[in-house]
């Protein structure tokens, strides 16, 4: 056993730990998408990609990689060449430095619960947080680099909508800091145990849900690339990968939003003890659990997609400014009125 | 062996802090200007990281870049400047 804890305590494996969940969250990228075109296309009832790699297409998105990989790489000939080279790096990395701090189920061993995640440390979720607002910048260096009018208005809608919703998100999370007295994500996901964090704090969930699929400008929030008014948004003068790494730091930013979620709100890996104590199947049960839990999120999220229309940008800062901020304070006092009372 | 590496990484980060300061003051299109202020922030957060004291670095990339940096993109953009023309003929 305690070969195990040092096994995963290791740096090196740590490490190594890190680089595979940056892979893998790049290959389940690539699902989403396939699952975003094929759900759409079931919502909407059309048939969606069906010619490559049989019924279902699945092959599609390879062919769509090839693609990319093949066009042409265009740079505006007035474009800041730095900026725009920069700017595809900047948006993916912030996406990749999330991966750093979100444990991915955890290993269950008798009492003991060991994370899944390449680093654990006291302020993980403030680390999310900021990490996460990052992205920002790159959006905006893609569009001032490529010195378009097009570009130039999503990064103007993008920036001010992520000020006004990363203070409801921050509000929200912390009222979940109050509750646990820890910003350790692990610590928040394993005192969920009996009770998740969504009944305590329904309005808190609320908030939170709705700032995240704007922070990840999912579609009642995508005003920075609405197709019919800004052609591409920040990414109308990127052409193949360029393009493509931007597109899957989004989908990996909504899978990422989906973990940080199931991690706050619904439960994290946690299952009761008389399953993980099933020999070997019960070790691994909480892994599962989790993944199971955030493609329901995921699938949600693409659902809402496909079912709403856009916002206005004007609309979106008002909800974000006028609605979402004092809600979010007012689940804080909550949170607190409830700490108080059972001495949390 | 570790003093060696922290060491290393310390006269990095501070090559990478200083040379952004100085392309702050130097830089001729004000949106470098500002981004290579926000590299300054984010090296000075891996100061800080490295002496030890995550929340402050962590506080720091929360408030500096997220926020701060951020703002000051938001009011440069406000500006008024040109682009630079669409057509390719110089």
């Amino acid at each position: 056993m305690m070969s195990i804890v040092e096994f995963l305590f290791n740096p090196w494996v740590r490490g190594i730990l890190g680089l595979a969940l940056i892979g893998i969250i790049f290959f389940s990228a690539v699902i989403t998408v396939w699952l975003e075109r094929k759900f759409g296309a079931d919502i909407q009832s059309r048939i969606g990609p069906n010619r490559v790699g049989g019924r279902f297409g699945l092959l599609q998105l390879i062919a769509d990689a090839i693609k990319l990989f093949t066009k042409e790489d265009l740079i505006p000939a007035k474009a800041d060449k730095l900026l725009f080279v920069m700017a595809p790096i900047v948006i993916l990395g912030s996406a990749f430095m999330m991966i750093v701090a979100i444990p991915f189920g955890a290993i269950v061993i008798g009492d003991n619960s060991y994370p899944i995640a390449a680093t654990e440390f006291d302020i993980s979720v403030l680390y999310l947080e900021a990490v996460s607002a990052l992205s920002v910048l790159g959006i905006f260096m893609a569009a001032y680099g490529s010195n378009n009018k097009y570009s130039m208005l999503a990064a103007f809608r993008n920036i001010a909508r992520m000020i006004g919703y990363e203070v409801p998100l921050g509000i929200s999370i912390i009222g979940i800091a109050v509750m646990v007295q820890s910003l350790n994500i692990v610590e928040i996901a394993q005192a969920q145990s009996p009770l998740w964090f969504i009944f305590v704090q329904p309005i808190g969930f609320a908030v939170f849900f709705i700032s995240i699929l704007a922070d990840m400008g999912r579609l009642p929030f995508d005003q920075n690339e609405a197709e019919e008014e800004l052609v591409a948004g920040w990414g109308t003068e990127y052409t193949g990968m360029r393009w493509g790494l931007g597109l899957f730091a989004e989908y990996i930013h909504m899978i990422l939003g989906s973990c940080l979620m199931v991690l706050l709100y619904f439960g994290g890996w946690n299952l009761p003890k008389f399953i993980t104590d099933i020999y070997v199947i019960g070790m691994f049960a909480p892994i599962y659990w989790f993944i199971a839990k955030v493609v329901v999120v995921v699938m949600t999220i693409i659902m809402i997609r496909w079912a709403l229309p856009r916002f206005r940008i004007d609309q979106v800062v008002d909800l974000g400014w006028k609605v979402l901020f004092p809600l979010s304070v007012l689940n804080l006092l909550w949170a607190v009125a409830l700490g108080l009372f059972f001495g949390a | 062996m570790v003093g060696i590496l922290e060491f290393i990484v310390f006269v990095l980060i501070s090559i990478l802090t200083i040379g952004f300061s100085i392309l702050v003051v130097t830089a001729r299109d004000i949106v470098r200007a500002a981004l290579s202020l926000v590299a300054t922030l984010v090296s000075v957060a891996g100061v800080y990281v490295l002496l030890n004291a995550q929340f402050i670095g962590i506080v720091q990339i929360l408030v500096y870049v997220g926020g701060i940096g951020v703002l000051i993109l938001f009011a440069v953009m406000l500006t008024t400047q040109e682009l630079k023309g669409d057509s390719d003929v110089e």
